[in-house]
This record gives structure tokens, sequence and C-alpha cells, in this order.
């Protein structure tokens, strides 16, 4: 590949009429790659069409710890930001420059997507119980926001990609606590409780000690809980207008759920050791999110939405809140050998209780 | 309509309204994902088909071979019986409602569900999923003829 030289430039002037000093040492020639001719895909040009050359090697451990792009001829006394987060297995995921590409394309607004003139009146129990979860929702989201945040500006700039789909996280949370604040609001209703009990499973996760533990109790078990909830949202959802909100939150919540299990995965590639860490994390994860999972608030909301009715809630609505939870926890299980955790054998959920086919499991990861 | 449901050109018809209107798939965004659909009837007449969806559009319908579905990132299975009502609601009511929605049918799970050999890409269901519903809301738009 041609460097960046041109030598028919010269006879440049040194200093500026202010008598400050130029340097045209990017225009005579750097070690950077030149002339890469990116062919866009049918989509466009993607992040995926530019990572040719050194602009695509991620490296494992990256020499520098600045902002200065990849691919760039970056000074040798370019300053140490700080970064804490320097090893590729720390933050990266094989899909993870799919995913954001995936996330700039299926972004939406809550204002202008869903149908707010559609909604309809409905039973006040039925208003109050939706008007509950989108309570705890609008709560719960923004952790997904904030954990982000509180690592991102430690990670290393060379995984730059990494970082750029966890800022579309963070506005894929944002949206989601706008929408579900808006739909308690929009039909009549309004924000109801906030338990106690939702604040704990939040506080576990932030105060998480790496990024890998915060990214497997956010990402792997966390929004893996809340994809299910959104599934479930979208069942018990009482017109299109919800259902439309909960269909569209649930494709951005599983982009993260991939992102954050194949993190893991890569996590304990680079890192066997890391295994540890994040199953002693997940110990207690679980723990809090059975406590957030069976809170007398949510569950008691769910029950009336599952059950179609305050009437129904022992005959329909309890059995559909079992028959959920076990593919809530099924799904959660192979996600975590799918990322090389077996789960199955250290968790001390009570997988039977839970209807859980252990033997459905390989264990060996896929 | 549930008279065609076991008919692959039904379904070459929705990819063809699809590819015939980008511009309502764009807000959604792209897509890359297989999905294959598995519904047995009665008499071994079963279903067992393969869409291909690409950027904005459906890019293949094809036929199934038996053991096919292991290329699928997932699959639908079920009967043709429960796929079909889902149909009918479709056309009925303009799009999928209650809990005949693609998601809302999987998650009970009683009658279809979804499965796959690997986790991540039974989850692009869910990623991919306002687009696979309204492709198969498509069923609405269909004129009465080919339907």
């Amino acid at each position: 590949m041609a460097l960046a030289t041109d030598e028919s430039v010269h006879e440049l002037p040194e200093m500026t009429p202010m008598g400050n000093p130029l340097d045209w040492s990017w225009l005579r020639g750097t070690r950077a790659e030149w002339g890469m001719n990116p062919v866009p895909s049918r989509r466009g040009l993607t992040m995926m069409d530019i990572a040719t050359g050194t602009y695509g090697e991620v490296l494992e451990e990256p020499p520098y710890r600045s902002m200065a792009p990849r691919g760039a001829d970056i000074d040798e006394d370019t300053p140490d930001m700080g970064y804490i987060l320097n090893h590729k297995s720390q933050v990266w995921a094989d899909n993870v420059v799919e995913l954001y590409e995936e996330a700039v394309a299926r972004q939406w607004s809550s204002t202008r997507d869903i149908p707010w003139n559609e909604l309809q009146e409905l039973p006040s129990d039925i208003e109050h119980a939706m008007c509950q979860l989108c309570t705890v929702l609008t709560e719960i989201e923004m952790i997904a926001t904030d954990l982000p945040a509180k690592w991102m500006w430690r990670m290393n700039h060379h995984f730059v990609e990494a970082k750029m789909f966890l800022a579309t996280q963070i506005m894929d949370e944002a949206r989601h606590a706008d929408v579900f604040r808006k739909r308690a609001l929009a039909n009549g209703g309004g924000l109801l409780l906030s338990g106690s009990g939702d604040e704990s499973l939040l506080r576990s996760i932030l105060e998480a000690k790496t990024y890998t533990q915060a990214s497997a109790l956010l990402h792997l078990l966390g929004e893996g809980f809340i994809l299910d909830v959104f599934r479930q949202g979208e069942l018990i959802a009482p017109t299109h207008v919800e259902k439309k909100i909960f269909r569209l939150s649930m494709q951005d919540e599983a982009r993260h759920v991939a992102y954050g299990t194949m993190h893991i995965r890569q996590a304990i590639a680079g890192d066997p050791d890391v295994a540890d860490e994040i199953h002693e994390a997940l110990d207690h994860g679980e723990q809090f999110l059975i406590e957030f999972g069976t809170s007398p608030v949510l569950s008691s909301a769910l029950a009336i939405l599952l059950g179609g009715g305050s009437e129904h809630i022992e005959d329909k609505g309890f059995p559909m809140q079992s028959l959920l939870a076990t593919k809530i926890f099924t799904s959660y299980l192979a996600r975590c050998e799918r990322a090389g955790l077996n789960r199955i054998d250290r968790t001390d959920l009570p997988l039977e209780l839970l209807g859980i086919d252990i033997d459905a499991f390989d264990r060996t990861g896929v | 309509m549930s008279d065609r449901v076991n008919d692959l050109a039904f379904y070459q018809d929705l990819a063809d309204l699809m590819n015939a209107h980008p511009d309502q798939y764009e807000t959604l965004g792209e897509v890359d994902f297989t999905l294959g659909v598995l519904m047995a009837a009665e008499g071994g007449n079963d279903l067992r088909l393969r869409l291909r969806f690409e950027d904005l559009g459906c890019a293949d319908v094809s036929p199934l071979s038996e053991g096919g579905e292991a290329s699928c990132d997932c699959w639908l299975e079920g009967d043709t019986d429960s796929w079909g009502e889902m149909f009918d609601d479709i056309t009925t009511n303009g799009r999928a409602t209650g809990r005949r929605t693609i998601n809302s049918l999987t998650l009970v799970g009683d009658r279809i569900d979804v499965r796959g050999d690997d986790p991540m890409g039974v989850d692009k269901f869910f990623r991919f999923n306002q687009t696979i519903q309204q492709f198969f809301d498509g069923a609405a738009q269909l004129a009465p003829s080919s339907a």
C-alpha cells in the first residue's frame, strides 16, 4: 500500500505570518496507510467496509493509551489518557462492529414512530398495571446508560467500535426510559410505585468491580431478563400501540444481549481466569434478579396483565407467569453456555422449581 | 388465507410486496437474517421453507430440505393450523393482533415455537422482530385473488 507521500510538495513556509511553526509532515508522508478506497456495500459505506489494512487491525494490546485514532501515524509522545481497559478481551466482541451498524440503522423515535393518538381507554386495573410496569421499566432502563458511561472513558480508544456500540446502547436506553415514561402518562394514568428492591439490583450492577463483571451482570443477566420482559410486554399489550413499543424496545435490547454474550465469550477466551470472577458476580446477581423478578410490585402488575384483568390473576396470570419464568431462565442459561460459562452446575437458581430441564444443556458452549 | 399457507408462492408474494416497498422498512433498518419455517400438517403435507432477509428486502424464498433448518439462524416450528390462524387474524384485522403476533405465539410456545442451534441465532429473531412482523402483516395487503 502506497504511503501518503507527495514529493512534488516543496518550498512550503516553515512559519505562519504570526510566527507560529508549521508542520507539513502529514502532507509529505506519514506511516499511515493511504489510498484505501473501500468499496461501499449495498447499504452504504459501513464500518465493516472501511476495516481494511491496519485500519481494521484490532490489536490485542495496543501500544498507546491515547485518543489517537487507530491506523493514524501516532506521535510517540502521545499522552497517556489513563485508560485501564487496554486489552482487547476486556471490551471487545467479535460481533460488535456489525451490531454498531445495526444499531445505527435501527434507531427509532418514541415521539414519531409510536401512534400515540391510537391508544384506547382501558379497564382501570389494566391501565394501572401497565402504568406500574412502565414505572419499573422507566426506572431500571437508565442503569444501562449509567453503567456503560461509567466504563467507556476508561476504555482504550483503539477499541473505538466497542465504544461506539456502547454509545448506541446509551441512546437506546434513554429512548426506553423516554417511551415508557410517555406511555405511563399518555393514556390517563401516571407513574406509580418505585420499590426499594429494584434499587438493590441496580446498585449491584453499577458497583461491579470490573467491566467484564459489570457486562455479565448488565448485558447477560439483566438485559437478558428485560429482553424477556419486553417479549412479555408485547404479548400482554392491550393495544397495537403498546405492542409496537415493546417490539421496538425488544429489538434494541436483543442487540445489547448479543454484544454481552460475545464479549463475555471473548473475555474468557482471552483470560480463562476471568470466568471465576464472572461466576462470582453472577452468583450474587442472580439472587438480586430473583428478588427483583418476584418483587410483589412487579409480579402483581404482570399477573394482572398476563391474566387479562384482576379477575384472572390466579387462573391465568400466575400460570402464565410460571411458564414464562421457565423460558426466561432457560434462555439465560443457554446464553451463558454460549458465552462459555457453565452456570447450570453452579447456579443457585431453583432450577427444578423453575421447571428447567438441565439435561437439555450440553455444558460445552456452542 | 389459511388455504395458501402451505404454498411457497404465498411467501414469494409477501417477499415481492416487501421488495416493492423498501421505504416502508427503511425506518426499521437493514436486516441480515435467515429464518426457517417448519409447520407440520396432517397427512404429511408439511410446510418447510427458508426466508432470507437482506438489507431492506427478502432476498430468497425457497423450500427447506430435511435438516436444512440447521443452516438458518433460527426457525419457527409448529403446526399449519396455528400458522394459518395467524394469517387469518392478519387478514381480518390488517395486522396480527392480541396473542397472534409472531413474538406472542413463540413466547407462549405451545403451538408455535422459535428454535435454533445457537442462542445468538435465536436472538436475531428478537433483533429483527418488527421487520419480521411487518413482513407477515403484508398478508393483509395481498389482493384477495392472490390470497
